[in-house]
């Protein structure tokens, strides 16, 4: 394989900015898809990305492509995702890649992971290309987006491609740049082996599915490989290169990409950003892996009937399979018995995975509110983390509670910027600064990562009737005034409703908490009191009226057996509540409870 | 009390459902169809089938003394008093008759039907049952009435006249913006007639009906817990006052006209059901697999009805359902402790092999704490007063759920 015919490259773009699309125009062009084959967003095949319309995990597929130069190239593309939680999948993609197509609506503009990427890739020391996609929509401006990028990323507006990747305007013009702008792979082929891991997957006929990119050397089919970091040795059982479906191949040389089999059983055994070589003849060392991904949001996730817990367990085994950012270890709530406090990389992550639970795997899922990881220093001087609010030490022990804080990077257009600036603040945010591009504005504030992990973006979305968008990367911690906020009915407290609030938040939320559960707690034999306390200090009361009347007049004929099953409907939706204490709680209350909204 | 259905007491009780109606009522979930007036055609065509049936299905209740007819619908007295006399007649002749035997008909307060009360009185008619629901106009006209006040007092002086021995009246309460007050005109009006039985039910929202649609839509005005409580306490005080026993927790009676045939729904004895949307139960062991009876129902749309019949077909909507013991001890718990009387552990044991603690030790040992249910020294149950109120919630202790 000659490797200046070789050209690895990813897309990356913000959230629907069409890099799906795109792809699979190149896939069309280069005919590797054709016919009955076709399907948009072609290389989102998990069920859930063609749901919801969106890519969760990177893709990569090799484009034969004959340039017209007269010569013929082996185009390596990577689709990446847009959304902030799956960032680290672009980073991934970087690290196999010289250049990167940027992809920016025509009719959107710059926004914030367009940025947040082009410096990923600025930083990986890739080739731009900067593209303008979407221009055959009505409201498409690709001139104004081109000086845009000019003014805000530093490339000529002139050199900026124009393209539809929905009508396959501008794709040659597109792959020509790729075969002419991108530097083909360095890297020596004589070096000893050294291949990037930089994804994986699980396949259930060979296990643990490596993605990697040949950096030096060579790896064969058939010969033994060690991962350097976690000292695994295994035999290559089998080479493929994807095009589009997984094609053996008996070799891949230094700058090629593709998917490695040995026998590896599980997805735990491999460290993403670990290096292969040989074992015959061992690099000295390794390439530089990455930062592990590290789960920013925590929630206990716990099965609605009682003996599913094993269900669950069993399901999160199996996930984690295929995604080894999942975290997660048993808790137990007195409210809701038996579960486990999970880990995610963000909020889509989180409900993209209780999602999976809940559908692939078929288990009825509560979960409680999520929380980030807290640092806790104690009255001795020590300090730990904890993920979750009923792990937080005695107000003696106490001595202050830290929370982690990011850096979020808003961009909106001018008109919108004064709902920002005020959620923000509402947020208990910092402004940093607040730089104007053309008709557009980039706001940065200091925030903690509490108040964003819910519903920020939707909010940023809502204030800015959908064209604001946001991304953010953590800073540190900051010592705030935090609380435990305690719910409590009939004077038992629900572990499951605890959360740590900002102090001057506790009421506002307390307030809320009682009123959600008023609503949705039915009336018992007996009234139920709810209170949200601070500490010893009850900060809201309400109560639920003892029930008094619950008859149906009617019982003849017919109506004996429907009476009868309105009864075991009743029995069942009884079954399936909760009991904290004397008092019955249906699932709905939590659900609604822990839905509330940040406010 | 001849529980459930001792062989001394091998009666068979018949249901007549007529599905007809002027209009159909908002809140109505029965199996109805509105006919501006029933043709003798349609009529006719409708008895004949009926009366198929009746030779159909009544093998099953072979031998069986006929205890108890019910003409109900719908509104039956849409009918001719000839075309009654014809049920009357062949009810009758199916099975034994050794005494008196109630037959009840169901009518509304219409000027038709006012003027057809001797006649069905000679059709063999011996207890009416009125639709009065409210003698309020605005009430009537809310709930979508085709009646007014005004008809429901000339029609319970025809009923009197007409000299049915007794006369049963259907109350309404929480209806739409009906309130407390109008609640107690309402009984105390009814009271200046007398009626022997009384009948009061809550308005429920069905599903899939008007009213459902309307409420989802937040414009009816239902009473909330609290007054509809107050109501179900007014109803009981006043009625209870003027010599009426509560004797199921929707009927009233003076002592010694309690309903024939609705009591057998609470007792659990066979019932045989005709016509559309009709529900049977057939008596236990009337198939090898049925030790505690079937369940059986029909059709709920008269031309599917009618064409099974005159095809000489059953005309039941879903295979019979053969009560399991579960089913059976859950039913009997429940419809014997919605009446006065209450459940009999002796014969409760008799049936199932244990008493009611057998099966439900716990339950009963918290309702019994919470002053739900009341225990007698032989282990027999009743609802207390509270009990009443909240009877589902007792209820739901009793069932069973499949899983
Ligand atoms: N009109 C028009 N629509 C486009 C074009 N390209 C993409 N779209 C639409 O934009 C939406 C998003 O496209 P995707 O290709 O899924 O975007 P993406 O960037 O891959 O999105 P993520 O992977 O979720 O970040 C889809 O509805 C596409 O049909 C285009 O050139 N013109
Ligand atoms: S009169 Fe009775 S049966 Fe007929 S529609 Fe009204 S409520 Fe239903
Ligand atoms: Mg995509």
């Amino acid at each position: 394989m000659d490797r200046t015919l070789i050209r690895n490259f990813c897309i990356i773009a913000h959230i629907d900015h069409g890099k799906s699309t795109l792809a699979d125009r190149l896939l069309e062009v280069t005919g590797l898809v054709s016919g009955r084959d076709r399907r948009a967003q072609y290389l989102d095949n998990m069920e859930l990305e063609r749901e919801r319309g969106i890519t969760i995990k990177a893709q990569t597929v090799r484009l034969p492509y004959t340039a017209s130069d007269g010569k013929s190239y082996i185009l390596n593309l990577i689709d990446t995702p847009g959304h902030v939680d799956f960032s680290y999948e672009v980073s991934r993609a970087l690290a196999a890649c010289e250049g990167a197509v940027l992809v920016v609506d025509a009719a959107q503009g710059i926004e914030a992971q367009t940025l947040a990427n082009a410096y990923l890739a600025v930083d990986a020391g890739l080739e731009i290309i900067p593209v303008v996609n979407k221009i055959d929509l009505p409201s498409a401006d690709p001139d104004g987006v081109a000086e845009e990028i000019e003014e805000v990323i530093g490339f000529d507006a002139a050199d900026v491609l124009h393209v539809s990747a929905k009508q396959g305007i501008g794709t040659h013009e597109l792959l020509e740049q790729i075969v002419s702008n991108v530097p083909p792979p360095k890297g020596d082929p004589d070096a000893p082996t050294r291949a990037l891991v930089f994804d994986s997957w699980f396949d259930p006929y060979v296990g643990a599915a490596m993605l990697v990119r040949v950096v030096d050397g060579k790896l064969r089919s058939g010969e033994r490989v060690r991962m350097m970091a976690g000292g695994l040795e295994k035999e290559i059982t089998e080479l493929n290169v994807i095009d589009p479906r997984p094609r053996r191949v008996e070799h891949l040389e230094a700058g090629e990409v593709g998917v490695v089999i040995a026998g590896v059983k599980t997805l735990a055994e491999v460290k993403i950003g670990d290096t292969l070589t040989m074992t015959s003849a061992p690099a000295e060392e390794p390439l530089v892996g990455f930062q592990d991904v590290k789960p920013m949001v925590f929630t206990g996730l716990y099965p609605i009937e009682s003996d599913g817990y094993e269900g669950l367990k069993s399901a999160l085994e199996k996930l984690q399979l295929n995604d080894a950012s999942l975290v997660y270890e048993p808790e137990t709530s007195d409210a809701l018995g038996f579960g486990f406090r999970c880990g995610f990389l963000g909020f889509l992550h989180a409900e993209i995975v209780q999602e999976r639970l809940e559908r692939e795997y078929d288990v009825d899922l509560i979960s409680t509110a999520p929380t980030v990881r807290y640092r806790i220093v104690l009255t001795s001087g020590e300090s730990k983390e904890i993920e979750s609010p009923a792990n937080l030490p005695s107000a003696g022990e106490l001595h202050c509670i830290e929370e982690p804080v990011v850096l979020a990077t808003i961009h909106v257009p001018q008109e919108f910027v004064g709902g920002v600036l005020k959620l923000c603040q509402e947020r208990r945010g910092v402004q940093r600064d607040m730089v104007q591009h053309g008709t557009r504005v980039q706001v940065r504030y200091d925030l903690p990562l509490s108040e964003i992990v819910l519903d920020f973006h939707d909010k940023i979305k809502s204030v800015t009737r959908g064209y604001g968008s946001f991304d953010y990367e953590l800073t540190g911690y900051q010592a705030s005034d935090l609380v435990k906020l305690d719910v409590l009915v009939n004077g038992d407290p629900v572990d499951a409703l605890s959360l740590i609030v900002h102090r001057e938040k506790a009421y506002s939320r307390g307030t809320e908490l009682t009123r959600k559960l008023k609503e949705f707690i039915p009336r018992q034999m007996y009234e139920v009191a709810i209170q949200a306390a601070v500490g010893a200090r009850v900060i809201a009361r309400t109560t639920v009226k003892a029930l008094r009347k619950n008859v149906t007049s009617k019982c003849y004929g017919g109506d004996i057996t429907r009476k009868r099953k309105l009864l075991e409907k009743q029995k069942a939706g009884k079954r399936r509540m909760k009991r904290v204490g004397s008092v019955e709680i249906p699932q709905e209350a939590f659900l609604a409870a822990l839905k509330l909204e940040d406010s | 009390m001849d529980y459930p259905d001792g062989v001394s007491a091998a009666t068979v009780g018949v249901y007549v459902h007529v599905p007809f109606c002027e209009r159909v009522c908002p809140y109505c979930d029965f199996a109805v169809v509105g006919v501006r007036t029933l043709t003798a055609e349609v009529e006719r065509r409708y008895v004949d089938a009926l009366l198929r049936e009746l030779e159909l299905r009544r093998p099953a209740f072979a031998g069986r003394e006929l205890a108890s007819l019910y003409l109900g619908g719908g509104t039956p007295s849409l009918c001719r008093p000839e075309s009654l006399a014809r049920i009357v007649r062949a009810a009758r002749a199916a099975f034994e008759v050794r005494g008196p035997v109630e037959v009840t008909l169901e009518a509304n307060p219409s000027t038709l039907e006012r003027e057809r009360l001797p006649g069905f009185r000679d059709a063999g008619v011996n207890r009416l049952s009125l639709g009065i629901q409210s003698f309020d106009d605005a009430t009537l006209k809310r709930l979508g009435r085709a009646h007014r006040g005004d008809e429901a007092r000339l029609t319970l002086q025809a009923a009197r006249t007409a000299g049915f021995e007794a006369l049963s009246c259907d109350l309404i309460f929480a209806a739409p913006d009906q309130g407390l007050p109008q609640l107690e005109a309402d009984i105390d009006e009814l009271l200046a007639f007398a009626p022997e039985h009384v009948s009061a039910y809550e308005l429920n929202v069905e599903p899939g009906t008007p009213f459902a649609t309307a409420a989802e839509r937040g414009q009816l005005a239902c009473a909330g817990e609290d007054e509809a409580l107050a109501m179900w306490d007014a109803i009981e005080s006043r009625l209870e006052a003027a010599a009426y026993v509560h004797y199921e927790l929707s009927a009233y009676a003076r002592p010694g006209f309690e309903a024939v045939h609705n009591q057998r729904y609470w007792r659990r004895q066979p019932v045989l059901g005709l016509g559309v949307g009709a529900f049977s139960t057939d008596p236990r062991g009337s198939r090898g697999d049925a030790p505690f009876g079937l369940r059986r129902s029909n059709l709920r749309s008269p031309d599917a009805y009618l064409a099974r019949i005159e095809a000489g077909e059953s005309a039941e909507s879903e295979p019979a359902e053969a009560l399991s013991p579960e089913t059976a001890r859950a039913e009997a718990m429940f419809l014997s402790l919605r009446t006065r009387s209450g459940l009999d552990a002796a014969a409760f044991e008799r049936e199932f092999g244990r008493p009611p603690r057998g099966f439900y030790p716990d339950e009963i040992t918290t309702l019994v704490a919470q002053a739900l249910l009341a225990e007698d020294s032989a282990g027999g149950l009743r609802l207390t007063r509270r009990g009443q109120r909240l009877s589902d919630t007792v209820f739901a202790n009793f069932v069973e759920l499949g899983d």
